[in-house]
């Protein structure tokens, strides 16, 4: 076997310290020149003990989402790791507390729940943590000692990162847990070990890039410095939180500013405002946070400013469930302005997507002077993957303004003038004798009220037909089209993170010897039809995974190209299972 | 000394107004506002004061939400941002933000500042932005016709409150002293001259300013706030009055039947641009550290 493909779930209660567990893991991993995906699961609580799961995919090759089956669970807390038991596939391995503290009744011990099949690792993880450290709080740093031991990671990256993590509490805490992950290797190196389980040590290939770990709002944050992002307005809200709280770090340390407003409608206020002056303008928010903002979204199309707006969607509607995800603020996005509020809606499906979308978000927000949303996901947001980066800077221009022509003697400057791609020069404040009024009434030439016929017909045509494009825009991976070429029976439309599921469903296809092809749609709005429309003509049958109720990117497909779609939507608040992508392929091709 | 009492010719008052400069600071387009209205007044009260100040007109963005007095930016000749209803702080929050060399007026009815927009003002105090903020006080929302407004006197029939306004107006002046401004004071649009002066103090002020102006709308308020009523019963500050006294500022404030102009309170603090630097420097230090 010369390829690695494990997923370990590390299942614990909250407080128990799983998911900071996770984070070490993949760190380690992903420094040993391993590909990884992971994703947490916690509550909306931060104390509580409500049930933390951190599953993170361990590959040689590119993968494109989480496995259905773990290889590897590790229970800190058996109540809640229990449920879980089922999720590690034939000849997998759950690793236990083999020593609880005080009474067990019948059934609360993760011992009497392991399958046939299953294998059991019971360790006294308490204990070894104890004798380590002197308590029982390292019990996870044991646990990824075990883990590295077991499977033959090197304990380096692992010792390197604890030895960070904890180096401003001092060298003694620092020793006490490099003590505990080293009590917890010994015992994982002298333990029989899984078989089917492969590790290819890793080399680095610096030829090929510089290899980084980021979560999808991490590289959103990338994306932004590296389009130098002037100015930052935002609310805190999940999960699109640890948006603002990079880049109240990183921002600073560059000479920019951010601000924490009052609310989420003062944040895209200000942000607008920031717009209208020429510099680079964003927030970050959620479906709640976006629906405050549909209003003043509407005044960024009219007055033509350039903003953009990151919404990281979670579960809805009103409050949700802020922690579970979903993709279910599509229309929301697309439609949630009053009038005829056209913009661009992107939607990247997978980390590296979140970098190049944020960045070019920018250009074409200027270059077509509207506001741009960026749709993400919970998922996406909080997902972990690793990360090329090109050695040759960053992709993005700088500026994308339309150069402003030189006013001739006693002409007025027309904010608002008619030209060829509909986009007019723009001027902004302290640009010499360019005085003008921006509105969000309806205007002539000037910027000057005006409701007449003529007037709102060819302004309307004029914010509408300016934003086709974008798609063309340059460097854009606006559609793409991965799997069988030519005819096939079932093509995949897929926007946003459900995509990477979608692809891990249609290479099983592929190899059951089914004939499908995925594509995915990255630009919402304006709509690619002419993509789209010859997509569809290659396939039997279309399918169109998403995580949400009502079909609303299937909605949207049939409501502008008027075909038949096969809907598969589902709202576990949890990315679409691979298996019902797969199942619903095998059904359409006529396979079962 | 009032115009009646020495006589003006208008040849040479436009003579006079022509050579003064600040024609420059009016646009083309004539104030739809109803004639008699006290927002002309506030007009001229700014473009005297940028033409006093030497501010350059392209330099300078007048930002406005929605209603009679968020036309404003029209009838001048400077950049400017007509936003939608109470949003002028957060909008001109994000523009001082971004360019700090930019002298940011915002206007506003007294409907857009405290009713839809009022969450804003505590804020924008707080932060200390430095911008102006110049509150157009007509107690009515003007432009949909004369519905009463969080301003409205107790008791003012209005076409929503046709058997009597039940409600008890707001307090601007306090609220704003106690939300920390930096700089509130009071104007009347009947006193154009002192107007004019707080206008260009307000302005000249480095941090949040917020100039309340009373302002009589003569076609929905014929019994309130009426030109013959205000001049009765505006009273200037006294001439002792402590602008650095918050506790006096707030006595003085209490006073809503005699409502007196003049500066209340002045205090100089860090702005908003400011707090922005010293974070630069503090993450620039924690660089080093690291």
């Amino acid at each position: 076997m010369n390829s690695t493909d494990i997923q370990i779930a590390l299942c614990g209660s909250a407080g128990d310290g799983t998911i900071a567990a996770g984070d070490i893991l993949r760190n380690a991993v992903a420094a040993l020149g391993y590909r990884v995906i992971c994703f947490d699961v916690y509550p909306p609580e931060i104390r509580g003990f409500g049930k933390c799961i951190s599953r993170v995919r361990i590959t040689t090759e590119q993968t494109y989402a989480l496995k259905r089956q773990s290889d590897l669970l590790i229970s800190l807390d058996d109540s809640h790791a229990i449920p879980h038991a089922g999720e590690v596939r034939t000849d997998g391995a759950i690793i236990y507390e083999s020593k609880p503290v005080g009474h067990c009744p019948e059934g609360s011990h993760m011992s009497s729940h392991i399958l046939p099949g299953q294998i059991p690792y019971g360790i006294p993880l308490r204990e070894l943590a104890e004798k380590a450290t002197g308590g029982a709080r390292s019990r996870n740093l044991v646990v990824l000692g075990v883990i590295a031991g077991l499977l033959g990671f090197s304990p380096v990256p692992f010792q390197k990162i604890i030895e960070k993590k904890f180096a401003k509490q001092g060298p003694a805490v620092v020793s006490r847990n490099q003590a505990g992950f080293q009590s917890g290797y010994d015992v994982g190196v002298n333990t029989f070990k899984l078989d089917n389980v492969f590790c290819v040590p890793q080399e680095s290939n610096p030829a090929a890039g510089k290899v980084v770990m980021l979560s999808g709002n991490a590289a959103v944050v990338q994306g932004c410095m590296d389009a130098e992002l002037d100015t930052f307005f935002g609310y805190p809200i999940t999960p699109a939180t640890t948006i603002m709280e990079r880049l109240a770090t990183a921002m600073p340390k560059r000479g920019r500013r951010l601000l924490q407003t009052e609310d989420e409608i003062s944040a895209i206020a200000a942000t607008i405002g920031a717009g209208y002056t020429g510099a680079r303008s964003a927030t970050a928010t959620s479906g709640p946070g976006l629906a405050l903002m549909a209003e003043m979204l509407g005044l960024a199309t009219m007055a033509e400013i350039p903003c953009v707006i990151f919404v990281s969607q979670r579960g809805g509607p009103s409050t949700g469930m802020p922690t579970k995800t979903e993709q279910s603020d599509l229309n929301a996005a697309l439609y949630g302005s009053p009038g005829d509020s056209q913009r661009i809606v992107i939607a990247p499906t997978n980390v590296e997507g979140c970098y190049r979308c944020a960045g070019k978000a920018f250009e074409m927000s200027e270059q077509y002077q509207t506001p741009v949303i960026v749709l993400l996901d919970l998922y996406l947001s909080n997902r972990y993957e690793t990360v090329t980066l090109t050695e040759s800077g960053p992709p993005f221009t700088l500026n994308a303004n339309k150069p402003l022509r030189r006013l001739e003697a006693g002409e007025s400057y027309q904010r608002y003038a008619f030209t060829e791609d509909g986009v007019s020069p723009r001027a902004v404040p302290g640009d010499s004798g360019c005085m003008h009024v921006v509105t969000g009434l309806e205007h002539n030439t000037l910027g000057r009220p005006n409701d007449s016929e003529e007037i709102h017909t060819a302004m309307s045509r004029k914010r509408h037909d300016k934003l086709l494009a974008a798609l063309h825009h340059p460097d854009f991976t606006v559609t793409k089209r991965i799997g069988h070429s030519g005819r096939i029976k079932v093509g995949i439309l897929a926007w946003g993170s459900t995509f990477g599921e979608c692809l891990e469903a249609m290479f099983m296809a592929h190899a059951e010897g089914i004939s499908c092809a995925s594509m995915k749609v990255v630009m919402l709005s304006p709509f690619p039809v002419e993509a789209v429309t010859q997509f569809m003509d290659d396939c039997d049958q279309v399918l169109v995974p998403e995580v949400n109720y009502e079909g609303q990117f299937a909605q949207l497909l049939q409501g502008i190209l008027a075909r038949p779609v096969v809907r598969l939507s589902r709202v576990p608040g949890s990315p679409m299972p691979v298996e019902l992508i797969l199942s619903e392929i095998r059904r359409l091709a006529g396979v079962v | 000394m009032t115009l009646m009492e020495k006589h003006v010719f208008v040849d040479e008052k436009l003579q006079e107004v022509r050579e003064s400069g600040r024609l420059e600071y009016r646009s083309r387009s004539l104030p739809t506002w109803c004639p008699g209205c006290g927002y002309f007044a506030i007009v001229e009260g700014l473009t005297h004061a940028c033409n006093t100040m030497g501010i350059a007109a392209d330099q300078a963005v007048v930002v406005s939400g929605i209603g009679c007095s968020s036309r404003f930016p029209f009838f001048v000749n400077l950049f400017g941002f007509h936003t939608r209803n109470g949003r002028v702080l957060p909008v001109a929050t994000g523009i001082k933000t971004a360019n700090d060399k930019l002298t940011v007026i915002g206007v506003g009815g007294d409907g857009d500042g405290f009713a839809i927009g009022g969450g804003h003002i505590a804020h924008a105090a707080k932060r200390n932005v430095d911008i102006t903020y110049l509150l157009f006080d007509n107690g009515i929302y003007g432009l949909t016709k004369g519905q009463a407004s969080p301003l409205s006197a107790i008791g003012l029939r209005t076409s929503t409150t046709p058997f009597e306004n039940p409600e008890r107006p707001l307090n601007p002046l306090m609220m704003l002293l106690s939300y920390g401004a930096s700089w509130v004071g009071q104007a009347y649009a009947g006193q154009p001259d002192h107007l004019r002066e707080m206008i260009t103090q307000a302005i000249a002020h480095r941090g949040f300013s917020y100039l309340h102006i009373l302002s009589p709308c003569v076609t929905f308020d014929k019994t309130s706030k009426t030109y013959t009523n205000l001049s009765m019963k505006v009273r200037k500050l006294p001439a002792k009055h402590d602008t650095s006294n918050l506790m006096e500022a707030m006595q003085q404030a209490q006073d809503l039947d005699n409502p007196a102009v003049g500066l209340y309170y002045q205090q100089f603090r860090p702005t908003l641009s400011d707090t922005f630097d010293q974070v630069i420097a503090l993450s620039a230090g924690e660089g080093r550290g690291a």
